[in-house]
């Protein structure tokens, strides 16, 4: 933790990212593709309605299809697993299948397990449902009426939260201000959408009582004790596989429903069972929508352009359940007030069920839009007062010599250079010249816009922020560990074993390029493998980009525990002590003495075969394991006035777009896109940047494309990828990718998380940039995603109002 | 999404294929790409008894000169029309409107005969047929017969073609001199069906006025639509910006009620029928003189 930059031999090394052949060739199994002997298949049958009574279903045609070896409604279902694992206080329960009535369109109504999914798919066409369709609530405005529909009649309302957090004299800091900046501001409703869907096969063995699970759930040591309840059986007769995930985004925690419903089919048949979503079954009930809100913000502003506070109230539709409770605004919390030195934060929260799939956490979970509200009322001051967007942002920054720096709720902000960042992405992208296109192109009638956002990417969550939004003495987890295994083999080998799955990122090109850091080899020479729960240490798994941080913490420490006992047996075997060796290349030695050395297969050789030996005080075999807990967090004040520490690993970034609008079409096309981002010591600046690439890409997707539409009867508009687009290849511009590394005082060399920076600073940068190209025409950007038609719209009424002024 | 059953069948010629269509009845379907009906299929939208395969006949797939002008077999592939050098010669309109269907993995499967018999209203195929002035050929166990494109496509997903018949060539006569052409489209995505498109002909008189202008749209109404009236008001003018206006203004004047979708309302797609008319027949026009000089 103490060497610096230049001492160090591989982390920070531009190194391929050692999964990619493995996935490029195919040789790693997905769940898709995984089969065990004797394997039924699922399929389900979907609500067509968003709210609706289910009366009565006749299943016996379906039953009686040769092939089909168990339907299971509901109340059936029911009976051997129980309710979906909630983290929220309220009374609100989800079934895996919905039990006498459906609250969303794509609600799980009926499964059928078959020998293959096409004869279940057929079985699905055999069930007949006697409903009672009900009033649907498709939106929140409407769904907080008095009278609306109710979604869970036993809360009787649909708000299922509300609640004003204020942290500091924020009423008094308005009353001071000379200016405040009001907006209302729409975030829309996106999805995950990874490419691979969900999937489980679940085999249970009923002579035992035990149920394998191989499946593409995240978190396999959370989800061995948290599905236990559900699955009824007790969790250390349960055994979670780590298997190869085609990407999660946040949307593959626990898979609740899906291992539910493989489990409950496996239970009744005594056969292992697939449950594989396919896209319509993804995209109507993942579970992972992203936030929906509406906000009225409000930012206090001074003539010199100081923002002292802020003021927000959102109005957010969770969809029918509610089972990561407000997550994804208590998360936003972290890093409310941006990179700026605002004092005081009043933040009010009501969140409101509908009748749509769920809300849970998406890559960014709340603060991706925490930013772009932000970011919002920082242009709309910059345009109120007359001051350079760049120039606005310079006053308010935090400072690098202000760090630690605690923020309103009591977030602690670890280090920064955030006038460093910005430095930086301005030497990359030629502000003045881009000005000067600007004007050229408004003189030929055309439109560029230049956008910039400077925004926080908070990393290594802490499990508090699942539930300090409850009034003391309301508790619940605080540690969120994760842990490794390195072992040296007889013959010298280096293994290192996680216990949380590959989920998409570089998770086996960080632990090789430290353990190699810290034996002094090869990161090439490292095996990466994963072991099942029944075998694991305690490891919490992804999620809120921890996991580079929490992993090089679980190497470094892991590697301590190796060393000690190579350099034991080392120091027996060269009768030396150890104080005097070093480890170089592979090689323990004798410092100043190189022809006095033995190698790692010498000394692995005699710690597992050669126990006569030994130091006698030594048991055989050689390795180091080590639980990493959070580096740094505390618990929530009784008065909730101060949240604690929960999310203090704070990256930064500064993004600035050049774009073309063509007014006519409504069309946007990207001229020039640089993003710097600081994320602390970066491990492998290649994996960092293809996440900062990718998490703009979906940034991008956001500003423009996404959205998940419901009818006004609540049928999912937006089930296939047809309807819910994602950008491609042609809609996503060459992004300039740039470093700053101002390490973290808190984490193993000094890394900070940088998984989700991208999604989060791309959405206020894009509307930004499209806002000033419209700036002619006075359009004031308060939604996404900003879809061509809505341009061609705004454009077409700012004329018709200034052909109304001018005549 | 996994389709219901049904029977298949891999013929090897067409009379094999019409043949096979009598005996299995009404509910067969022909599948040459499967671009539109495979996912119809694994949606269970479509439930044919049986699926009679075209992609074994190897007769189909052709592209020949034929009196200036061309005929193709109705399985030639779209990413066939992109790059064949035949139709860059003598029917850009249609290379460059190939370009705009799906993505360049599904255009090596997809095929021109597919497209045009299931006459989907926001394709672009059919839309560059009626520009073209094509006529078809659809056979059957009972011989052949002609139609033109004007006349074959009658409805959303429904053409003229009868139980039976297999549309098997597609003909399209030459330009006339000084004729340059051009598609645009405009849609959320590249490769995603238009919310609206255009393909224009220009074809110039002696003395630089518009002698005929073509003119189709795709995606703004139940069926691919040529814009007689803007054609009209074409006729003797000079190609210039007013010209474009104007016949711009005749498209969307005669435009009905064009679809509206999460993706685009009928307003704007009105909208951009006539943004597209302007552009397209101004790069068309460019590319008319561009041909004489």
């Amino acid at each position: 933790m103490t060497t610096t930059v230049s001492e160090r031999a591989w982390i920070g090394k531009d190194l391929k990212r050692r999964e990619d052949p493995a996935l490029l060739m195919g040789t790693v199994t997905y769940i898709n593709d995984f089969k065990v002997a004797g394997m039924l298949h699922a399929a389900v049958l979907r609500s067509p309605y968003a709210h609706a009574r289910i009366r009565a279903i006749d299943t016996s045609a379906a039953r009686a299809l040769p092939g089909v070896q168990a339907v299971l409604t509901g109340k059936e279902a029911a009976e051997v697993i129980g309710p979906v694992p909630a983290f929220c206080a309220e009374p609100v329960v989800e079934q895996a299948i919905a039990v006498e009535k459906v609250r969303y369109a794509g609600e799980a109504v009926v499964a059928v397990a078959a020998e293959s999914r096409a004869i279940a798919e057929d079985a699905l066409d055999l069930i007949e449902i006697d409903w009672e369709p009900l009033p649907a609530v498709t939106d929140a405005l409407s769904a907080m009426q008095p009278g609306a529909p109710l979604v869970h009649e036993n809360l009787g309302t649909n708000v299922v939260y509300d609640h004003v957090f204020t942290f500091g004299d924020v009423d008094g800091d308005f009353a001071q201000a000379d200016h405040v900046i009001r907006r209302r501001l729409r975030w829309p409703r996106a999805t995950a959408a990874p490419l691979e869907p969900n999937g489980a096969v679940c085999a249970y063995d009923p002579a035992r009582g035990t149920m394998e699970i191989w499946s593409n759930t995240n978190m396999l040591n959370s989800a061995s004790w948290v599905m236990s309840s559900m699955l009824k059986i007790p969790p250390h007769k349960l055994n979670f596989y780590p298997m190869y995930t085609g990407g999660s985004f946040g949307s593959k925690h626990f898979l609740a429903k899906v291992i539910g419903i493989a489990g409950a089919l496996s239970k009744v048949t005594g056969r292992p069972v697939k449950f594989m979503e396919d896209r319509l079954d993804n995209l109507m009930a993942n579970d992972s929508q992203g936030p929906e809100r509406i906000y009225d913000a409000e930012l206090a502003v001074t003539n010199d352009g100081k923002f002292l506070s802020l003021r927000l109230q959102t109005i957010d539709d969770y969809g029918a359940y509610f089972i990561f409770a407000i997550t994804g605004n208590t998360n936003m919390m972290a890093q409310i007030t941006g990179p700026y030195t605002i004092r005081s934060v009043a933040t009010g929260i009501k969140a409101v069920l509908t009748n749509k799939n769920q809300q849970t956490v998406f890559r960014g979970a709340g603060s991706d839009v925490g930013n772009w509200v932000l970011e919002r009322l920082v242009d709309a001051a910059a345009e109120q007062l007359g001051i350079d967007r760049v120039e606005i942002r310079r006053r308010n920054f935090i400072q690098p010599d202000q760090f630690p720096y605690k923020i309103p709720t009591g977030n602690v902000y670890d280090s920064g250079n955030y006038p460093g960042v910005l430095d930086l992405a301005l030497a990359h992208f030629d502000l003045d010249a881009w000005r000067q296109e600007q004007a050229r192109a408004r003189q030929e009638g055309r439109y560029l816009g230049i956008g910039l956002a400077t925004a926080q990417q908070r990393s290594t969550y802490s499990s508090t922020e699942f539930w300090f939004h409850n009034p003391a003495p309301a508790t619940g987890l605080n540690s969120t560990p994760e842990s490794v295994r390195i072992s040296v083999g007889p013959t010298g080998g280096v293994t290192v074993t996680m216990f949380s799955p590959f989920w998409g990122n570089s998770p086996e090109t960080v632990v090789a390029q430290v353990v190699a850091e810290e034996l002094d080899i090869d990161p090439r020479d490292v095996n990466v493998t994963y072991d099942s729960t029944a075998h694991a240490l305690p490891s919490a798994g992804p999620g809120g980009s921890r996991m580079t941080v929490m992993l090089a913490g679980a190497v470094h420490g892991a590697a301590a525990r190796l060393k000690e006992k190579i350099f034991k047996i080392a120091a027996h075997m060269l009768e030396a002590s150890v104080s005097d060796l070093e480890l170089v290349g592979g090689q323990v030695r004798v410092k100043g003495v190189p022809s006095s050395s033995v190698s790692l297969a010498d000394i692995g050789m005699r710690a597992y075969w050669f126990k006569l030996d030994l130091p006698p005080e030594l048991e055989s075999g050689l390795e180091g394991t080590f639980t990493y807990d959070h580096p740094y967090t505390t618990k929530p004040h009784d008065d909730r006035k101060d949240l604690g520490v929960f999310y203090p690993i704070m990256g930064h970034a500064a993004h600035l777009v050049a774009v073309e609008v063509d007014i006519e079409t409504g069309a946007v096309l990207f001229k020039k896109y640089v993003a710097v981002h600081d994320v602390g010591t970066v491990l492998n600046p290649r994996s960092l940047q293809g996440q900062i690439r990718g998490g703009i890409a979906q940034g991008i997707g956001l500003a423009l494309l996404e959205e998940v539409r419901y009818g006004a009867d609540g049928q999912n508009l937006t089930s296939t990828f047809v309807d819910y687009l994602l950008p491609s290849a042609s809609d996503v511009p060459s992004i300039e990718v740039y470093h700053q590394e101002t390490p973290s005082p808190f984490t193993a060399y000094g890394v900070k998380g940088g998984g989700e920076g991208g999604r989060m600073v791309a959405p206020p940068a894009v509307t930004s940039a499209i806002e000033d190209a419209l700036r002619p025409f006075g359009i004031s950007i308060a939604e996404m995603p900003i879809t061509p038609e809505k341009i061609v719209r705004w454009v077409k009424e700012a004329q018709s109002r200034h052909s109304r002024q001018t005549h | 999404m996994k389709p219901a059953r049904f029977r298949y069948f891999a013929p090897h010629t067409i009379a094999e294929a019409t043949q096979l269509l009598d005996e299995q009845g009404e509910e067969a379907r022909l599948l040459a790409g499967g671009q539109s009906l495979l996912p119809l299929l694994n949606l269970r939208l479509a439930r044919p008894s049986a699926l009679i395969d075209l992609n074994e006949i190897q007769s189909l797939a052709f592209i020949h000169p034929q009196n200036g002008g061309l005929v193709l077999g109705a399985l030639t592939r779209d990413a066939t029309l992109e790059r064949d050098p035949l139709v860059a010669a003598r029917q850009p309109l249609l290379a460059e409107a190939a370009h705009y269907v799906g993505h360049p993995a599904i255009r090596h499967r997809s095929t021109l005969g597919g497209s045009l018999a299931h006459a989907d209203p926001a394709a672009e195929l059919p839309a560059v047929m009626l520009a073209l002035e094509a006529t078809f050929t659809l056979q059957s166990s009972n011989g052949n017969r002609t139609i033109a494109a004007a006349a074959f496509f009658t409805g959303p997903f429904q053409t003229a073609l009868q139980h039976g018949e297999v549309l098997t060539e597609i003909h399209l006569p030459g330009l006339p001199p000084r004729s340059g052409s051009a598609f645009l489209e405009f849609a959320r995505r590249e490769g995603d069906y238009a919310l609206a498109g255009v393909a224009a002909v220009i074809s110039l008189a002696e003395d630089g006025t518009i002698a005929q202008a073509r003119l189709a749209l795709c995606s703004v109404d139940p069926t691919p639509l040529r814009a007689a009236a803007a054609e009209t008001v074409l006729r003797g003018r000079h190609p210039d910006n007013v010209a474009w206006q104007a016949a711009a203004e005749a498209v969307v004047s005669d435009l009905k009620e064009p679809p509206s979708d999460i993706h685009g309302s009928a307003d704007y797609r009105r909208h951009l029928a006539g943004v597209l008319t302007r552009r397209a027949l101004a790069l068309a026009a460019q590319r008319a003189e561009r041909s004489h000089s």
